[in-house]
């Protein structure tokens, strides 16, 4: 016979504003099966789980059945009290009367029968629960890291630096990210690459780091403790071991105008190049689309002949490598948001009027941010690529694709208002008697000493602020004519402007939906990867193992960025600090005697979890044919369940006997 | 004749080995519906028949465990018989390899011929190891193929209001015994457990109530969308006329609609149902 405590929660005033918390007490108490039914404010505080304990040890409950929040938030919560208490976690349900009723209904009465309808059907389900046990799955304590911008080597080194393997994928030639071409870095104005290449030379050295640059992750198989990882390792054509990195083979090349990627289109490299001089590996990488010797097949070969190490192989060929991981760390950053030219997706339509692409001085803030970098193709100096002349003055617009829902993205980049003010700083610093003007919608400065960093810009060191939209950029006479509003004067503004900076959205780097469909983590609809709870589990995914860090999450400044990666590289420790992982039971499980072996499930699992199988006798003769879960890969979505025709399949937690039990309760 | 090549090559395989057993139809009298006929002995071969009563899919006999335990089985099927064949194999419950798959060509089975002859694109199998082929002109005479009229019956059917149609199934169902011949002469009815048999929960009202006729004949139809490969076998059987065809046609019509899919067509094809693509559409979820 069923001994089942039910235990409401008030949620404060959450739950208890709309539902009569007595009278539902009092008529739960009366349920057939219920052995006691008891209130309290706080169900989830430590009084609140001492009665749920006490209950279970008292009353010897069988089944517990907590009526506050949703499973997502508490769920753990109760069923560690009920495992303390000595009775079987999986031997807890919860009635969801906040989310699915109180938040939703304020009709008093009709939210009280709704919250009577919820619990009686977790009664019933938790009736026909069973005791389960999780499941064990080993464990491999190497991570692996993709990208390697700041986040990827704040990771890479902090799970490094605690003893443990990491395989840092990067796609580009070299580690460094967005960050080695910024110039000096907000609030403090510390110069980006003095405070990067540091972290990136430990990398390129680190014993414990295995460093794949050129390279994409190719496929994911596997699953949380034992991911199996392919990695494509693009044809570089230069052999990483011989070179020397002497640069031979790019003072050489007679291939001169292909514009850096590192520069952002302002400067150019050869055919064969490293992105950056303080790159990481310090090992060129040829560009197959512009050398002559690779697009023809004959010819040129100057690099090889002056490369003493003969390191140059133009028979290079891309390579698939294999790396066993036990956590996923993905740090693939962010890209611009495309300001003119062709918009990958429908709902953007670009800031045609504002010349970018048309006009040479409209540029946006990466392009400027390598202008004013003393690495930068003008040595630091800030020259307009028109002409190449000093600007006297330069208008910065912010929130060009950010906060636009008509024209752009609905989300704030974030980091716009900091850079956009560090930006007038160093033009002023750099050009006496220059001029800064922005273009604003909000100021948003939130942050340890952001604000005093965007004051002084204003008041020290003279930059214009205009509160309102810039409409139109045309070009007369060689000076770019930005039409303008000045809200706050509630006056039109036009400015005879030299150059133009667009602050310009931040979005999801290309490529990070594929990738995030190989490791089954989510994105919202910005392409933005999803964390596992927006307070309480940031750096998690949804996908176990699979951890998120950077701008591939959302727009974040560096300080952010590196937090968060630290924060996932400490996640991933804490799961390499145990013996081995458990996964919740709730999985799918196969009725054999049943199964039909048509394997439409196997088919039909979206995560490769159900294999053909042969059930044996004791003397392995062989019965049949059928389908069998695969306990460390399946994620419990019951897709199996709904395919399976003959009702082979079942997930534990949710037979389909306790569905219909749930539904039945209704009906009477 | 046909009939003389069947003999010829069923004795053949049988004497050769390539066969334990023809799996064929015979005859008691001439007129009289064919039934199958497993032929295990060389000097049986002259007991098959065929002619326009070879109705039966044999297909279906394959997933007997009886039939299977006589051994490596040789099966004469007609081209709608023949995409039966091809779903058992995709659904893992025939390796094609283990089979000797005899196709005979056939321009129509019943007398008058069955409703899907009418609009039958497959007179030839085209996954056979033999195929007999009737001469030239004996094919001319009884050839048929407006395959556009595929739908034709269903099309008509779905003009009548929705309460027409409600109450036009209401009296077929009304009709059913829950005889389960439908199920037991389904080529892809092969479950070991029929989900109509399950008992806790007990999805399906076992007895022949309104309630418990619905819920079978839309359960029944739901398990074959996508895999019904048209052979009207349960239409044949229903002791009561159940329309089950029209049924079959609506599935068939969505998967084809759909997911451009028509059952057992291509072999190489993977079914919707059971294939997880990326690719998949999600435009149902809001």
């Amino acid at each position: 016979m069923a001994r089942i405590g039910v235990f409401t929660c008030w949620c404060g005033e959450n739950v208890a504003r709309h539902v009569d918390i007595e009278k539902v007490t009092e008529t739960v108490a009366q349920m057939p099966g219920v052995r006691c039914s008891i209130n309290y404010k706080y169900m989830c505080s430590d009084p609140g789980q001492a009665q749920i304990r006490d209950k279970i040890q008292s009353e010897r409950l069988t089944g517990l059945v907590v009526a506050s929040c949703s499973p997502h938030m508490h769920l753990k919560t109760f069923r560690k009290a009920a495992q303390t208490a000595g009775l079987n976690p999986y031997l807890v349900e919860m009635a969801n009367i906040r989310e699915h009723c109180s938040w939703v209904h304020h009709n008093r009465e009709e939210a009280t029968a709704k919250a009577l309808d919820l619990i009686r059907m977790s009664v019933e389900k938790v009736k026909r629960d069973h005791e389960l046990v999780p499941i064990r799955v080993p464990l491999t304590r190497r991570a692996l890291v993709i990208g390697g911008g700041v986040a990827g080597i704040q990771a890479a080194l902090d799970i490094a630096d605690a003893g443990h393997e990491v395989a840092l994928v990067e796609r580009e030639p070299s580690i460094g990210g967005k960050m080695a071409g910024l110039s000096e870095t907000f609030p403090t104005l510390d110069c980006s690459q003095c405070i990067l290449t540091p972290r990136m030379v430990e990398v390129g050295q680190h014993p414990n780091i295995k460093l794949y640059t050129y390279s994409e992750v190719e496929s994911v198989e596997g699953y949380v403790g034992n991911f199996k990882i392919t990695i494509r390792q693009k044809a570089r054509y230069v052999d990483m071991v011989k070179c020397t990195g002497c640069g031979d083979c790019w003072n050489s090349c007679p291939i001169k105008k292909n514009l850096s990627e590192f520069d952002c289109g302002m400067g150019f490299r050869k055919a064969i190049y490293i992105p950056f001089p303080q790159a990481v590996p310090a090992r060129p990488v040829i560009d197959r689309l512009a050398c002559t010797r690779l697009k023809r097949g004959t010819g040129c070969g100057l690099c090889e002949k002056k490369c003493q190490a003969k390191a140059i192989n133009f028979a290079d060929e891309d390579k698939l490598v294999v790396e066993q991981a036990g956590a996923v760390i993905v740090a693939t950053g962010y890209k611009l948001y495309n300001i003119a030219k062709e918009q990958d997706n429908a709902q953007l339509s670009g800031y045609g009027e504002y010349g970018y692409g048309k006009y040479k001085d409209v540029i946006d803030a990466l392009q400027f941010e390598r202008l004013v970098s003393a690495s930068g193709p003008t040595g630091g100096e800030i020259k307009r690529p028109s002409d190449g002349k000093i600007p006297q003055s330069v208008v910065f617009i912010k929130c060009v694709g950010s906060r636009d829902n008509a024209k752009g993205l609905a989300y704030c980049s974030k980091i716009c208002c900091m850079y956009t003010a560090k930006h007038t700083m160093l033009y002023k610093h750099k050009t006496p008697g220059g001029e800064a003007h922005v273009f604003y919608m909000d100021i948003r400065a939130g942050g340890k000493a952001y604000d005093e960093f965007v004051r002084r810009a204003i008041e020290q060191d003279g930059a214009k602020y205009y509160r309102g939209r810039v409409s139109k950029i045309t070009e007369e006479n060689g000076k770019l004519i930005v039409r303008g509003a000045d809200t706050l004067a509630g006056a039109p503004v036009t400015i005879e402007a030299d150059m133009v900076v667009l602050a310009v959205a931040m979005r999801p780097a290309d490529g990070v939906h594929a990738l995030a469909q190989k490791l089954n983590v989510g994105y919202d609809e910005f392409g933005f990867l999803s964390e596992s709870h927006p307070k309480l589990r940031p750096v998690e995914t949804n996908a176990a193992g699979v951890f998120i860090c950077g701008a591939c999450h959302a727009p974040k400044d560096i300080p952010e960025a590196v937090a968060q990666a630290s924060a996932a590289a400490g996640k991933t420790l804490v799961m390499f600090g145990r013996e081995e992982l458990t996964r919740e039971p709730e999985i799918a499980r196969i009725n054999e005697q049943t199964c039909a072996a048509c394997y439409t499930c196997v088919r039909g699992c979206p995560y490769t979890a159900i294999e053909r199988a042969e059930t044996l006798t004791p003397k392995g003769v062989h019965v049949k044919y059928t389908a069998r879960v695969n306990e460390g890969l399946c994620m419990g979505c019951g897709t199996c369940v709904a395919l399976c025709p003959s009702k082979s399949a079942e997930l534990e937690g949710f037979t389909e006997q306790q569905i219909y039990s749930m539904v039945e309760s209704l009906m009477t | 004749m046909i009939v003389d090549q069947l003999r010829e090559l069923c004795a053949r395989l049988l004497s050769e080995g390539t066969a334990q057993v023809v799996i064929g139809y015979g005859q008691a009298a001439p007129g009289k519906p064919a039934y199958p006929v497993f032929i295990r002995r060389a000097e049986d071969a002259d007991q098959l028949v065929w002619n326009d009563q070879c109705m039966t899919n044999l297909a279906a006999t394959l997933k007997r465990r009886e039939v299977k335990a006589l051994g490596k089985p040789a099966v004469i099927v007609k081209g709608c018989d023949e995409r039966a064949l091809i779903m058992l194999a995709k659904e893992s419950q025939i390796v094609r390899a283990n089979i000797y798959v005899i196709g005979v060509e056939c321009n129509g089975a019943g007398r008058p011929a069955m409703a899907k002859c009418a609009s039958c694109d497959v007179h030839v199998p085209r996954w056979t190891d033999t195929v007999i082929r009737e001469t030239e002109s004996q094919a001319a005479a009884v050839r048929t193929t407006p395959s556009s009229a595929r739908y034709a019956d269903l099309e008509a059917f779905m003009r009548k209001t929705p309460e027409a149609r409600l109450a036009f199934w209401r009296a077929e169902f009304g009709r059913c015994v829950k005889c389960y011949a439908c199920r037991q002469v389904c080529p892809l009815c092969y479950c070991e457990r029929c989900i109509a048999d399950k008992n806790r929960p007990c999805v399906i009202d076992t007895s022949a109530t309104p309630k418990g006729n619905f819920a079978w004949h839309i359960t029944r139809a739901f398990h074959l969308a996508a895999r019904c490969a048209g052979c009207d076998e349960c239409a044949r059987a229903c002791p009561a006329h159940i329309d089950l065809r029209l049924l079959n046609l609506a599935l068939a019509a969505a998967a084809e609609d759909h997911f451009g899919w028509r059952a057992g067509m291509d072999p190489e094809a993977e079914p919707p149902a059971g294939a997880y693509s990326l690719k998949d559409k999600e435009d149902f979820i809001g």
